[in-house]
């Protein structure tokens, strides 16, 4: 089909006011300066950083992040210096800057966190009518690409990061191998097709809200021929409990449900705290599988030991309660395909309100 | 004239004031009599390593004794004033380590640095796989050339005897590098 004339002489008036030769100088400058994750920057200017200072009501000199160690800070006006850069819309600034308090509530980001060897991504739980307004992807292909706030809010956290931190790979940072889509791991939650409360206000935070942890791994069950709640639960043990990412005592994890098992679940009766329930029973193995594995000792870090019965059941989670497990629902109703999160280290259990936009 | 693409690090301002470490602490030139302090980066296998260093310095090196043991709280962050003051009270020289992960093994090269800061000598043990981020470190705190003693990794895997031995086996070149003796120090 050919396009009438006017609205080619329209759309070719309309490029012509863009300079695309100047903008690829830009992103290539941003590249020398160190400045990139490895993919193009927004160069970000004065007027479009105001236009992100603008929606919150925060002073730009504010410290929302010190590292000790470093004795390194980041300001209001750095998040949004990287968060424009990362590509996001002035709007989403408001859910950065709660992703980054909420991530500023984790021991870890305060400590050795960011220069893990076990480089571990944040997970980023945005509820709230927040969701549609901004576009947030809740339901399909949740975990990947192709949606511009799920992919720049995450991105922003680890321009921030790199950029106001100064830990860039190789260097203060130690990441062994990394997981798999660090700094993209940002989701909705599927609260339309979701039988239990937003996660968010499980915590008691009502509304547009943020929640977050860090992760060391991802890993999905798929489970899409039982009726059994059990049965299916009983997948989810099993990966939880195995004993590939788990070196200390315990470990923390959580489960991003897609609608088709937590409506299963909610069908069979169970509240998010009978999972958790059921999951912290069943979750773990034996001396003896973890023996077999050289992870039988427990004492500070999980090594050789000898000194437990072959047969006792260890428990993976430490307890029942909610911050050991993270329950969220995301995804499309068109599989039974649910993500198992592990924590990099301990959940602070909480959320964070995000403010409403103050001029959007 | 456009709009000038902003800095996102915010550092330009922040890093000139780090004073550059004028040099070591002073050497003593043997270690006998030396009160030997120890300081545990929690993890695996330093404290084992540690306390066979100090064992060795007292029996083979003639030092007088291990005055004091510490684990630190944070394995990422360096150690602080006061800390540094405790140690300063009740010890000659400083071994620590071991540097085997990401954060602690920056973090140990900080420590050795505001050791020698305070006057103490001290002989940080890094394993080879953090070289980079242990130079970045030592960069950062005004010490670009600060040297430590490297040992091969991985150390966490050792067993008792194994740990020993590497104990045994780097024991010249931490003696070198609290005394000054053969090349240790920068």
């Amino acid at each position: 089909m050919t396009t009438a004339p006017q609205e080619s002489a329209r759309e070719s008036a309309q490029e012509s006011a863009l300079d695309p030769d100047a903008a690829q100088a830009a992103i290539e400058h941003c590249y020398e300066q160190g400045w990139s994750d490895g993919l193009p920057l927004v160069p970000a200017t004065r007027p479009l950083v105001d236009r992100f200072l603008a929606t919150v009501e925060r002073a730009p000199d504010e410290i929302i992040g010190h590292l000790p160690q470093l004795d390194r800070s980041v300001t209001v006006e750095l998040a949004a210096i990287n968060a424009a850069m990362a590509g996001c819309l002035p709007a989403y600034f408001p859910v950065v800057l709660a992703a980054w308090e909420a991530l500023s509530r984790e021991r870890v980001t305060g400590g050795g966190g960011w220069q893990s060897t076990s480089g571990p991504s944040p997970l980023i739980v945005v509820n709230g009518p927040i969701r549609k307004e901004l576009g947030f992807n809740c339901a399909g292909g949740v975990f990947g690409p192709g949606f511009r706030p799920n992919m720049t809010v995450a991105r922003a956290i680890g321009l921030i990061v790199r950029n106001a931190y100064g830990i860039h790979p190789h260097e203060l940072e130690q990441a062994t191998q990394g997981l798999p889509g660090r700094w993209q791991i940002c989701l909705g939650e599927n609260e339309e097709e979701s039988p239990w409360t937003p996660l968010a206000e499980e915590n008691g935070v009502t509304g547009n809200a943020v929640t977050t942890t860090l992760l060391r791994t991802c890993e999905y069950v798929d489970n899409r021929h039982t009726q059994s709640a059990e049965q299916l639960l009983g997948d989810f043990a099993d990966t939880i409990g195995r004993s590939g990412s788990w070196i200390f005592t315990h470990a923390g994890a959580g489960v991003v449900f897609c609608p088709e098992h937590a409506q299963l679940l909610a069908g069979a009766g169970y509240s998010r705290d009978d999972v958790r329930q059921w999951l912290w029973e069943h979750s773990g193995r034996t001396t003896a599988q973890l023996a077999a594995a050289g992870k039988d000792d427990d004492r500070r870090v999980r090594g050789p030991g000898g000194v437990r019965a072959p047969e006792e059941f260890q428990r993976t989670l430490p307890s029942p309660d909610p911050k050991n497990l993270l329950i969220a629902v995301a995804g499309a109703r068109n599989a039974g395909i649910s993500m198992v999160v592990r924590f990099f280290a301990d959940w602070s259990g909480t959320s964070v309100a995000i403010p409403d936009p103050k001029d959007a | 004239m456009p709009n000038a693409i902003l800095d996102p690090t915010g550092r330009v301002k922040e890093e000139t004031g780090k004073p550059s470490l004028e040099g070591l602490a002073p050497r003593r030139t043997d270690l006998k009599g030396a009160r030997i302090g120890l300081l545990d980066n929690t993890k695996h296998n330093a404290l084992l390593f540690l306390q066979e260093v100090g064992r060795l310095l007292v029996d083979e090196e003639g030092a007088a004794e291990v005055s004091i043991v510490e684990t630190k709280r944070s394995f990422s962050v360096p150690v602080d004033e006061e800390i540094v003051n405790r140690y300063k009270g009740s010890c000659d020289v400083v071994v620590t380590g071991v540097g085997d992960c990401g954060s602690c093994s920056a973090a140990a090269v900080a420590d050795g640095i505001n050791f020698e800061r305070a006057g103490l000598p001290a002989a940080v043990v890094l394993t080879d796989a953090f070289l980079v981020t242990g130079r970045t470190m030592a960069t950062m705190q005004g010490a670009p050339d600060y040297e430590w003693v490297v040992t091969q990794h991985p150390m966490a895997i050792l067993e008792e005897d194994q740990v020993k031995a590497r104990a045994k086996q780097l024991l010249p070149e931490i003696v070198a590098m609290l005394t000054g003796s053969t090349g240790g120090g920068r």
